[in-house]
């Protein structure tokens, strides 16, 4: 391969991952959920947005560190009153209503949003430390010539790779995980073994949501920061979800990054960027009805 | 309030979404005593049992249970288990994807533990060469012996067992049985439904038949055993 032909598939990848990684933050959340609780739950890019917004006003007010600490730690809080205060009571109903009331619940927060803020974008200024750009070509010898990345971007990358290397640790290394795992396999048989799956359910809704807010924090400022962006991101994470597997946590990372390349590698033909995602879906749904990673029984019965 | 019985369950009705499966069902078990829940297919035995571990389905209607003076009819499904109530499942129900350690550490997870992993292994060294091997790719009867194993991991005062033979080659069922009867020594207070209801009265002290939902004999194992009629009315066996 010649130089510039290296150069240009190398940079591809990075954006391909860049852009995967938001949805790969927000698929995470969503599956993780689906996969525990059974819910859909259609309000989680509006839990990515409020993570987007607390992370523009915090960090406006007290730095950007500030907000990358309070941001998940506020999300996840927001998570479990969310559980506790509503979509536990749509655990026994059908999909449809559970959809119903999350995508309701999503375009409050919506509204609210334009009510406070406009409708406009809200610029979201790099902290000091993460603007500029990586020169990639000083690190990475198989580059040619001058090869520079924006460093936020990378950072964006690194922190989705290391939350869902954080997420996998907890989920494989630790009793709760141990139950987690358990439980979104057979949660009645976990009752009969007297666990509270309940109480562990809801704390995976609030580090679902808290995923969506590393998400928003991170991603704000590349995505806009406007009322629209939830719903923007939403649906693309769904297919993420669905692409992957329901319920699977390696389906979702995985297509979460495939979506981002492929958007990525077609971005010079645009008319097939808008669409791609949706034909890589359908490929991938005809091959695979249940998705790369999916398993029998979820959402079969 | 409780009556004095070990256990015992009044008058409980339970119902899956509008029909009823467990109708007026009521009856004691001293402590220490195996009764065998006996009856057609559809009598409502597993009905029965998930009533009373209280799972979410059938849901309890009306109806009292009791279990060493506790009230189980308040409680939820988890806190029934941490009252003692073990239910060893139709399908065994042996959680995918983890070890079969891990099954066994899950069962200790809450409330008291019953005993400790050394003496399951010691009892069940089947279980003790399989403990880092995922527990379902075990068979039949090796998911038998850990569903039971899982049953003892947890402090349980009454073991439900539900179809404890169901699917297992005759050879295994021996096996299986073999082990129940050492669990009896151990004087735990059970239930066990089963199909094949002259091996559940090999190990029963008492008997009790449903049909439609409803008591309709209770008295000993061998009194079963040797009433021609009522094998053939209500057990075709």
């Amino acid at each position: 391969m010649s130089g510039s032909l290296i150069n240009h598939v190398f940079l591809q990848i990075l954006t391909g991952l860049q852009l995967g990684a938001i949805y790969v933050l927000i698929a995470l959340g969503l599956t993780l959920i689906f996969g525990t609780l059974g819910v859909v739950n259609f309000a989680h890019g509006a839990l990515f947005m409020l993570g987007a917004y607390f992370a523009v006003i915090i960090a406006g007010k007290f730095g950007f560190l500030t907000a990358i600490i309070a941001v998940p730690f506020l999300l996840f809080i927001i998570g479990i009153i969310m559980e506790r205060g509503l979509i536990r009571f749509f655990y026994n109903r059908p999909h449809t209503d559970q959809i119903l009331v999350t995508f309701g619940l999503a375009i409050v927060v919506q509204e609210t949003l334009k009510w406070i803020f406009g409708a406009n974008n809200i610029p979201f200024p790099l902290p000091r430390w993460g603007g500029g750009i990586l020169k990639l070509h000083e690190w990475l010898p198989f580059l040619e010539g001058f090869v520079a990345y924006p460093k936020w971007r990378m950072i964006l990358i690194f922190v989705s790779l290391v939350t869902v290397a954080a997420l996998f640790a907890l989920l494989q290394f630790t009793r709760f995980g141990l139950i987690v795992r358990a439980g979104m396999r057979d949660s009645e048989m976990l009752r009969f073994l007297g666990i509270n799956i309940t109480r562990r359910f809801a704390i995976v809704f609030g580090l679902g949501a808290m995923i969506a807010g590393i998400a928003g924090a991170f991603g704000g400022p590349v995505t806009q920061v406007d009322p629209e962006v939830g719903m923007a991101f939403l649906v693309p994470s769904f297919l993420v979800v669905v692409i992957g597997g329901m319920g699977s946590l390696p389906g979702a990372v995985l297509a979460g990054f495939m979506l981002g390349m492929a958007i990525s590698f077609s971005a010079q033909y645009s008319a097939i960027q808008q669409i791609i995602i949706y034909l890589v879906a359908v490929i991938v749904l005809l091959v695979r009805p249940r998705g790369l990673l999916g398993q029998k029984g979820v959402m079969e019965e | 309030m409780s009556n004095g019985a070990y256990f015992s369950c009044r008058n409980i009705n339970a119902y899956y979404g509008e029909s009823y499966i467990v109708q007026n069902v009521s009856f004691d078990i001293a402590e220490k005593e195996i009764v065998a829940l006996l009856g057609r297919n559809g009598a409502g035995k597993t009905s029965t049992l998930r009533t009373i571990a209280r799972a979410h389905e059938p849901s309890l209607k009306s109806g009292e249970i009791y279990l060493d003076g506790v009230a189980l009819h308040e409680m939820r499904t988890y806190q029934a288990a941490q009252h003692g109530v073990q239910l060893v499942p139709e399908d065994r129900r042996i959680i995918p994807g983890i070890t079969v350690e891990e099954n066994l550490i899950l069962a200790q997870t809450e409330g008291k533990p019953g005993w400790p992993l050394e003496r399951i292994y010691q009892s069940f060294p089947r279980l003790a060469e399989r403990r880092r091997q995922e527990a379902t790719t075990m068979s039949g009867g090796e998911q038998q012996m850990l569903a039971v194993a899982r049953a003892l991991a947890r402090d349980l005062k009454l073991l439900l067992l539900d179809e404890p033979y169901e699917g297992l080659a005759p050879v295994i069922v021996h096996e299986i049985e073999a082990i129940l009867r050492e669990v009896k020594k151990l004087g735990i207070t059970t239930i066990i439904v089963e199909q094949n209801a002259l091996a559940a009265l090999k190990l029963a002290d008492t008997a009790i038949i449903l049909d439609t939902g409803e008591v309709v004999f209770r008295g000993t194992a061998q009194e079963v055993l040797d009433n021609k009629e009522l094998r053939d009315q209500y057990l075709a066996i």
